[in-house]
């Protein structure tokens, strides 16, 4: 099958396909972050509960295989009356293990501040809401920019778990096996689908390290 | 104020010695979250209870030797298709790095877009690709291969990367005093470069294990008999999935987690850090 023949047969499938891995990729990435803040905050919290289920999440999510969540979130969860629709499993998979990833960068990026500058800002006189307000959330921020890009990388070939479950329209990878069940697509039905996932990628390591160097911390 | 540990200590380092009021305040908060916490534990256990799910029928064949051992036959498949890819990886991984840092232009330049290439596409794609587009061209392979070979090219790019950071920690007063003696790039690079390198790069091949592991429990999509597919049997048979998917989860976590650790460890030691 020649470029122009898969194309024109299945050109729909691959542009629907990627406008649902960005769309995926999109939503999943505003929870990460959200969620990735929150269990942060759990983590650096002086409640010690909190801090055990914050660290709990992070060894859990980040230790399980994508597969395996999606299997409990898209199979077992519905016999606990959790019932979610395909593409929000995948999602809620992507999430969960992105924000485990999102929180251990804030982690670092908190721990590159280094101490001597907390306990200058505290012998100055700040507040405990003034030192993160002024000091560790703005050097935090900045330093986890690239670290945030990957991330968001991360995030875009994870919700290719999307293949694993039945979703209409189908994303990027369930494209390829959708292609390759009913023609013959050969290298170039895998090729189209990969560079949609290179060139997102690129645009987006593009932008990170543009946005990087603008705000990094020289040290 | 007592200088906290060096690990781990902005935790610490961002709370001052407490007075007797905010003791009081964080004894308060602690005693509510973990109330919540135990409520919200308790609630999740008492959805299992009211759908059902802790009948001792779902739970008691693990008390089985059977089972286990079955369990047991699957994680031998993915130990050794872990062991297998990571393997392969790690000489491919190898080889990218080289070929980037050779100095020869047309080599670097396909070595390069090789590596961003598996690093740029999601696993399963890789494994699509071997399992339904290599046969189209008449290639037959056991799922052994059609699950290694996949898991290995993408973590190959990881790896190269990890390799490269390796290589350009050492420093270039090094290369250049070796240049400067006579020795040759390959020399310079196989003698004084990737000796220091390696050992600057072991804690995080380790952790990149992780990422093996996670890969290979696609290996249902390929009919391969791993922990995953395994499970999946033994679901059909007990007829019953929560249980097992649990459990298997918790296994996939424990296994991750201990060689995370693992790197971790080894990392202190040598005083290497984790490049992921």
């Amino acid at each position: 099958m020649g470029l122009a023949e898969l194309l024109g047969t299945y050109g729909q499938n691959y542009l629907d396909g990627l406008l649902v891995t960005w769309g995926m990729t999109a939503v999943s990435f505003v929870f990460v972050m959200a969620i990735a803040v929150l269990v942060t905050v759990m983590r650096v919290s002086p409640f010690a509960p909190l801090r055990f289920v914050g660290d709990l999440y992070v060894q859990v999510f980040r230790n399980i295989p994508g597969v395996a969540l999606l299997m409990i979130v898209a199979y077992a969860l519905p016999y606990l009356r959790v019932i979610l629709d395909w593409r929000t499993c995948a999602i809620v998979t992507t999430i969960l293990l992105g924000s485990a990833f999102g929180s251990e960068n804030f982690m670092s990026g908190i721990n590159t501040i280094g101490v001597g500058q907390i306990e200058a800002a505290r012998s100055l006189g700040l507040s405990f809401s003034q030192i993160l307000r002024r000091i560790v959330i703005p050097q935090a921020l900045r330093a986890t920019v690239l670290p945030m890009t990957n991330l968001l990388i991360a995030v875009m070939l994870t919700t290719a778990l999307g293949s694993q479950v039945p979703m209409t329209p189908e994303e990027l990878t369930g494209v390829v096996s959708y292609v390759n069940t009913r023609s013959v697509g050969g290298i170039l039905a895998f090729l189209v689908s990969a560079l949609g996932y290179l060139a997102t990628a690129f645009v987006i390591s593009l932008a990170g390290n543009r946005i990087d160097k603008r705000v990094r911390v020289l040290r | 104020m007592k200088t906290p540990p060096a690990s781990g200590s902005m935790r610490d380092a961002l709370y001052e010695a407490p007075g007797p009021r905010t003791r009081r305040r964080v004894a308060i908060g602690t005693a509510i979250s973990a109330v919540v916490v135990a409520a919200l534990l308790a609630l999740v256990v008492r959805q299992f209870a009211v759908t059902g799910q802790l009948a001792p029928r779902y739970w008691s064949f693990f008390l089985e030797w059977t089972t286990w051992r079955f369990l047991l036959q699957g994680l031998v498949g993915t130990v050794e298709v872990a062991l297998v890819a990571g393997a392969i990886s790690l000489v491919l991984g190898l080889l990218l790095m080289l070929g980037r840092t050779s100095g020869v232009r047309p080599l670097a330049a396909v070595c390069r877009v090789v590596t961003d290439f598996f690093r740029g596409v999601p696993s399963l794609l890789l494994i699509y690709f071997f399992f339904l587009v290599v046969p189209q061209y008449g290639i037959k392979m056991p799922s052994f291969w059609m699950l290694t070979l996949p898991v290995a090219l993408a973590a190959s790019g990881v790896l190269a990367e990890v390799f490269r950071a390796g290589v350009n920690a050492v420093p270039k007063g090094q290369v250049e005093a070796a240049l400067s003696i006579g020795l040759s790039r390959a020399q310079t690079m196989r003698r004084i470069v990737l000796p220091q390198a390696i050992r600057y790069v072991v804690p995080s091949l380790i952790a990149q294990l992780v990422v093996v592991v996670k890969d290979t429990t696609v290996a249902y999509v390929v009919s391969y008999p791993d922990l995953m597919q395994n499970a999946r049997v033994l679901i059909t048979s007990h007829d019953s999935l929560v249980s097992i998917y649990l459990v298997i989860a918790v296994v996939y976590v424990l296994i991750n987690f201990a060689i995370n650790q693992l790197a971790a460890v080894v990392s202190r030691r040598t005083g290497a850090k984790i490049i992921r």
